[in-house]
């Protein structure tokens, strides 16, 4: 696994990845301030991100008003846990979302949501790149990147990234949705995300 | 360590794990530093996928989630190096605050002593190696002294593990002096099981951990983590059974616990 460490990747803490919009806040000052009780920059935090986690739990969750109820979950416990932010561990942008993605999948699968993997198929493995709820106006500089960089992946492993993040769906089940032998979608998954990574940048 | 864990790294990063691999993974994590460096980067990188998703979320989000931290006190931070606390604090995968608690919940660990509100619910945060912890903090209901009071029930006091090994009709107390440091071992035959409290525990450097061990005639067997808090107080249900063991011993070990112990005991409590 050596091999996969990037020669240079042990530095401080780093942008958040892709960078939000350029002239975001500091997510990590709101959230130290957010520790002190400020709600003005819980304020601030929630308007700077709150796009990007709703959009993400609302992918994976699909039903708006569960959606809303996870996103509002996930906001509580970013409030209540913000003193336990680690800037050396990662970026705060990158702590928001795994929160919010880890409490979107477990909401998921916790409430048989039968309904969402009725037609979650076809959706998620082909409407990522054209969106039908992206606002045009948001086609933002990074998710043009982000396309790009897509691209580059094979079909299988950008299905099988796709599905997992976005879809909220185990390796075992993605393996089943694109009829790939057991147990090597976990491969895909990581080939992609290296993949992806390699290309887009994305700072350790 | 089998070497396929290193390939869950991924699927790992963007939650496709199920709850059992998600376990093994994180057990693993806590030993391997390139696992943990590449989760790091390939969840950031999975992240970068969120622009694709943005969406607007309803007015009525942030008046709710603006009304609701009003009503929520934030965490204290982390003062010390307290990892069993740290990782239940960094525990990603949680549904918030109507969790219903099981009869005895997971108390804060360490330096908290009587608030337990806040560490009944488990906090996602950011993956890490010590997020394993949480299940053997989890397992061996890590309590602060005291009567639990869960946020589930306002009026009945709720026996900590610890308190109900105290409590077993034949529990045993075993008390010890070592310096600064008293530890108190109470243990039950009948329940077959043992728990540890200490005050003056001396504080750990980074990346150092108590760990228990049962010792008997066959050796020393893990069992489970002390956690002290910046008190140096701090007690636990030690994993596994007592069955077999003369001994109760802590040494200090390298995060994440060895398989014997690596030093010297800092304290021996002889059963009686």
């Amino acid at each position: 696994m050596m091999d996969r460490m990037p020669a240079a990747s042990s530095g401080p803490p780093t942008p958040a990845p892709g960078g939000a919009a350029a002239a975001a806040p500091d997510l990590a000052e709101l959230l130290r301030r957010s520790a002190r009780g400020d709600e003005h920059a819980f304020a601030r935090l929630y308007d700077a991100t709150s796009r990007r986690i709703y959009g993400l739990v609302l992918r994976i969750v699909r039903d708006p008003a569960m959606s809303e109820e996870v996103s509002q979950e996930v906001y509580l416990d970013v409030w209540r846990t913000s003193a336990r932010f680690d800037a050396t561990k990662g970026s705060a942008l990158s702590w928001l979302m795994t929160i919010a993605h880890r409490a979107a999948v477990d909401r998921v699968r916790s409430s048989e949501a039968s309904r969402r993997r009725d037609d979650a198929h076809a959706a998620s493995t082909h409407d990522v790149a054209f969106d039908g709820t992206a606002e045009a106006a948001h086609i933002s500089l990074e998710s043009q990147r982000v396309r790009k960089a897509l691209e580059t992946l094979t079909e299988a492993q950008r299905s099988a990234v796709e599905l997992a993040y976005l879809g909220g769906y185990t390796h075992t089940e993605v393996a089943r949705l694109l009829d790939l032998p057991l147990g090597t979608a976990k491969t895909r998954i990581r080939d992609g995300l290296i993949r992806l990574r390699d290309t887009l940048g994305v700072p350790a | 360590m089998s070497p396929d864990l290193h390939h869950l790294s991924g699927a790992y990063s963007v939650d496709a794990l199920d709850l059992d691999e998600r376990t093994d993974f994180e057990h693993h994590l806590f030993v391997c530093a390139s696992c943990q460096a590449e989760v790091r980067e390939l969840s950031a990188t999975a992240h970068a996928l969120d622009s694709l998703v943005e969406h607007a979320p309803p007015a009525s989000l942030r008046a709710s989630v603006l009304a609701g931290i009003a009503q929520v006190r934030p965490l204290p931070p982390l003062v010390r190096d307290d990892v069993a606390e740290d990782a239940v604090a960094h525990h990603p995968g949680s549904t918030p605050p109507a969790t219903p608690a099981p009869e005895v919940g997971p108390a804060p660990v360490g330096g908290e002593a009587g608030a337990t509100t806040e560490g009944a619910t488990v906090i996602p945060l950011f993956r890490r190696a010590s997020t394993w912890l949480v299940a053997a903090a989890a397992a061996a209901v890590l309590a602060v002294g005291g009567v639990a009071w869960g946020p589930w029930s306002a009026d009945q006091p709720t026996l900590t593990a610890v308190q109900q090994v105290e409590q077993a009709a034949d529990a045993t107390t075993v008390t010890q002096h070592t310096g600064q440091t008293m530890a108190t071992l109470a243990y039950s035959r009948s329940r077959d099981q043992s728990a540890l409290t200490v005050t003056g525990m001396p504080s750990l450097e980074q990346g150092e951990v108590y760990q228990l061990w049962y010792i008997g005639a066959d050796g020393a067997r893990s069992a489970g983590f002390l956690s002290a808090g910046a008190d140096g107080n701090g007690s636990a249900v030690l994993e596994g059974s007592l069955t077999g063991a003369d001994q109760v011993g802590v040494t200090v070990e390298p995060d994440g616990g060895s398989e014997q112990p690596t030093t010297q005991p800092v304290m021996v409590v002889k059963l009686a």
